[in-house]
């Protein structure tokens, strides 16, 4: 008897937010923002049906409703040893090499919302990343959720599409032919100083448009490097120097007002602007 | 009796090391797993089989049954996506790893991690495309699948293979699995073999050892 009186509450507990999903389709209502006691008094499985999981409730959340109950993804820390003894201290990772990085190793989530470089580069947000999830299996379409089968804001097994999302920082320099260069940028670069500067600091100068980056930091970021002698270093941090993946991400065109008319060769098949959840508040129509 | 190290040395090469360009490695064979998305009922043996050799605990699943179910009647469906690690060609975990932890063996295109030697900054976590790597939370280090190494090197499959009560998750050499050259019981005698079905992440990214039986609405359009 009290199994099956638990089992109804659990799926009372389930359908109550699913209604209000349901309900919330197409209002882009904002949730309001939680207290301790609503987290406290929260169950887990309630709380895995919060509409704020879902779209669209995802896309308006702030990070401190998201860190309010995730709070250990900042928390947490890399281990200052490993099992068998490697210190942490005594390792170097990929970004470590990269002049504007400061500080220790540490754990993903802290290099891309707290260190000192997600500060001074970067205003990623939980939802630059996380478009929404599905709490059963992670297939989107899977279960009562809304999302449909043709949901690209999350993929098998990952909370996040890499494709649409870590490319554009991890993925492959994005072609040395597009840029009319003789080779590789490792082949080449001996050629330009060993600085990206060198041509664009005339050419594509309207930059990292988009308000998951700091564009103005990141020119005086570049510029610093070109000064002291990093060059390109700093730029191919995010542009294939140290790429996750092996391919590069098709940025969009973003072309400005004193470019000229038409859509040159490299722009093809590409988008002609970002996402328009990534255009600054000035961009949108 | 091991030599005591000069750490000025290791201190040189370790920066020499993460200052080059990574170049993958390229086995002189590549094994991959199959799964027939259809004809598998989900039944989670072979996760429970991985779960049990590799003494995990609740929390860190290096293979996970993913059900796929939906539509609206008459026109429903249900099938099942397998994955663990898909022991790619060209692996992004791989080179994000501070520790050196996690490498590929030439001779079978495995890729095996030694996780005592992860200090838990979880960016291969965070870097595979099909979440491959799983957080021990207890542990604080990152754990993967390594296709049972001991259990290949010994002449035999993977528990989750050996587990598979339907027969629809096999290991075979990959390309010969892509091109249906390779006799196996996951794939019937009308099957297709694709590298990706939907849902899944682009292949191109890390480039996946998996092929697998798609449903008809797990198909990517090409």
């Amino acid at each position: 008897m009290n199994i099956r009186f638990s089992i109804i509450g659990l799926i009372t507990a389930a359908l109550i937010p699913l209604i209000s999903i349901t309900a919330g389709c197409g209002k882009q209502s904002v949730p309001a923002p939680r207290t301790q006691e609503d987290i406290d008094s929260k169950s887990h499985f309630r709380a895995t049906y919060d509409p704020l999981h879902f779209k669209p409730a995802i896309a308006s959340a702030t990070n401190e409703q998201c860190l309010a109950c995730h709070r250990e993804v900042l928390e947490e820390r890399v281990r200052p040893v490993s099992p068998a003894g490697v210190n942490a201290h005594d390792t170097r990772a990929w970004y470590q090499q990269v002049s504007t990085y400061k500080g220790e190793q540490d754990t993903f989530h802290r290099r891309h919302l707290v260190t000192h470089m997600a500060k001074e580069l970067m205003n990623l947000q939980c939802n630059t990343c996380h478009e929404g999830h599905d709490p059963r299996e992670e297939a989107p379409g899977s279960s009562a959720t809304g999302a449909s089968q043709e949901d690209t804001g999350f993929t098998l097994r990952k909370q996040v599409n890499p494709e649409a999302i870590c490319l554009k920082c991890h993925g492959q320099f994005p072609g040395w032919e597009l840029m009319r260069l003789p080779g590789t940028w490792d082949e080449t670069k001996h050629y330009f100083q060993n600085d990206c500067l060198t041509c664009h600091v005339s050419t594509r100068t309207h930059r990292h448009q988009v308000n998951y980056l700091k564009a103005e930091a990141i020119e005086a970021a570049a510029i610093a490097a070109k000064e002291s002698g990093n060059g390109a270093d700093v730029c191919l941090g995010c542009h294939g120097a140290r790429a996750w993946y092996r391919i590069p991400y098709p940025y969009a065109r973003n072309p400005w007002h004193e470019m000229p008319e038409g859509m040159p060769d490299w722009a093809k098949d590409r988008p002609v602007h970002s996402e328009p959840r990534f255009l600054k508040t000035e961009q949108k129509p | 009796m091991t030599n005591k190290l000069d750490m000025k040395k290791v201190k040189v090469a370790l920066e020499r090391k993460v200052a080059q360009t990574y170049e993958p490695v390229k086995p002189a064979m590549q094994f991959g797993f199959i799964h027939n998305n259809v004809d598998c009922i989900g039944c989670r043996a072979c996760e429970i089989a991985c779960k049990d050799k590799n003494g995990l605990p609740p929390g860190p699943r290096f293979r996970r049954v993913m059900y796929v179910e939906g539509g609206t009647y008459p026109d429903v469906f249900a099938y099942k996506v397998n994955m663990s690690c898909n022991h790619c060609a060209e692996p992004a975990c791989l080179p994000t790893c501070p520790t050196g932890a996690i490498w590929k063996r030439s001779k079978d295109g495995i890729v095996d991690i030694d996780s005592s030697l992860c200090i838990g900054c979880r960016k291969c976590e965070a870097s595979c495309p099909y979440g491959a790597p799983q957080w021990n939370p207890k542990e604080q280090i990152i754990q993967k699948c390594n296709m049972c190494v001991d259990e290949i090197d010994a002449g035999r499959k993977p528990y989750c293979v050996m587990a598979c009560m339907m027969r629809v998750l096999d290991i075979g050499p990959i390309d010969k699995l892509w091109e249906g050259k390779f006799k196996t019981t996951a794939v019937g005698p009308n099957d297709e073999t694709v590298r990706q079905v939907k849902n899944m992440a682009n292949p191109e990214l890390t480039k996946p050892s998996i092929a697998f039986v798609p449903h008809r609405k797990g198909k990517v359009k090409s």
